[in-house]
């Protein structure tokens, strides 16, 4: 009986084209990874089940921490205008030197008194020391003054305003800087969270759902 | 190499030399295909994936008119008062006296009793932070509304009243 030879293949694989195809995963991954900017301010934002993503342009940042200190960021694009604004409506001495570090600063997180001081900190010493934050009292309330002077500056377009705070801090601080926006006629806000699933069966869940099933129909 | 063919057909070899050993051309990719993935895991969990999200809120106007303030119906109405220590005290209508209280996990069901109850446009729900309410306990509040599909609350602040029963409540029971 003549029985068919079974071949014994190599088991060695040609790795090659697993190869190109890791690489060009890696180029992938490589360039669209987008660092983090090392955050100098450490806040842990609660979580919403809004899936709507924070505007990244146009914004003006407040960031309230957990011992309750009010900071701003803006967007780099109207630092400038910004910076004159303030100047030019609450009479501050500040320089020239002044202005570039301010466009060149993550943000600013003490009272007008030590801004020029602050504006020379580098960030490594920033970090080192303990800021007083943006005063919010309504004695003297000036996170009030830098929204007026952002929403001079950009007169006529819009502004997101964006408030990030810390889980652990407290109402009052919050409502001060609602107040504060209030009081420049500014109504609308945007809380950045972490987004969280719908809770299933909820009626948001539900709502979503029929969305869903409607779009599907049509 | 064509070269190298004509030197090896024209030189006969002798007994002593040896043949030069053609050395495969061949590499092992494996280690530079493991190297390769160990690099895409690396980059895969560094990359942020997830941008902040952001949720919507709208603010009313202050008004000193009282024309022009919301009206809302006795029966229609659920107000939660947020307490210190993750606590809620809730009570319907307009009698603070009747104050209850429950936590962040309970709430969804006290929110979705009183909507099943209630015709659609009178339901209305007071959020009243006091003072040790944490900006956690606010953000978590509103979206419960928006989770339990409520369109129509608002955010004002506790009457001296009913600020000094949520501390008498705190203190009866120990809250700290």
């Amino acid at each position: 009986m003549g029985r068919a030879k079974i071949k014994r293949g190599s088991t060695t694989v040609d790795m090659t084209p697993m190869c190109d195809v890791a690489f060009l995963l890696l180029t992938f991954f490589i360039l669209a990874t987008k660092f983090k900017p090392p955050e100098i301010l450490e806040v842990t934002p609660p979580s919403s089940v809004s899936n709507k993503v924070a505007p990244q342009k146009d914004f003006l940042n407040v960031t309230i921490d957990k011992d309750n200190k009010v900071y701003l960021s803006m967007d780099e694009a109207m630092k400038s205008e910004v910076f004159d604004e303030l100047v030019k409506e609450r009479n501050l001495n500040l320089t020239a030197q002044d202005k570039q570090n301010f466009e060149q600063a993550g943000f600013v997180g003490v009272p007008f008194s030590q801004l020029s001081q602050f504006l020379k900190l580098k960030p490594e010493e920033i970090k080192a020391t303990t800021l007083p934050g943006i005063p919010v009292d309504s004695t003297n309330n000036e996170l009030q003054a830098w929204i007026s002077a952002a929403v001079n500056a950009r007169l006529g377009s819009k502004l997101n305003f964006l408030i990030k705070g810390d889980d652990g801090a407290k109402y009052p601080t919050f409502k001060a800087v609602i107040d504060a926006f209030k009081a420049n006629e500014q109504y609308k806000f945007n809380l950045v969270t972490n987004s969280k699933q719908v809770p299933e069966g909820s009626e948001l869940y539900k709502k979503n759902l029929r969305e869903q099933m409607g779009e599907k129909d049509k | 190499m064509a070269e190298m063919e004509v030197k090896d057909s024209g030189k006969k070899k002798g007994p002593g030399v040896k043949k030069g050993k053609k050395l495969s051309t061949r590499v092992d990719l494996t280690p530079m295909v493991d190297l390769g993935f160990l690099l895409i895991t690396f980059f895969i969990f560094t990359t942020t994936v997830s941008q902040p999200t952001s949720m919507n809120l709208n603010m009313p106007k202050d008004t000193k008119d009282p024309d022009q303030n919301t009206k809302v119906k006795e029966s229609g109405s659920l107000t939660l008062m947020l307490g210190k220590g993750n606590v809620i005290y809730y009570y319907y209508g307009n009698d603070p006296a009747t104050m209850q209280t429950t936590g962040y996990k309970d709430v969804r069901k006290i929110i979705l009793e009183k909507k099943r109850t209630t015709p659609a446009e009178d339901l209305f729900i007071i959020i009243k932070p006091d003072k040790d309410a944490t900006y956690k306990n606010a953000v978590d509040i509103l979206d419960e509304m928006d989770i339990n599909d409520i369109s129509r609350y608002a955010m004002v602040d506790p009457t001296p009243d009913e600020y000094s029963k949520i501390q008498q409540t705190e203190a009866a029971a120990g809250v700290q």
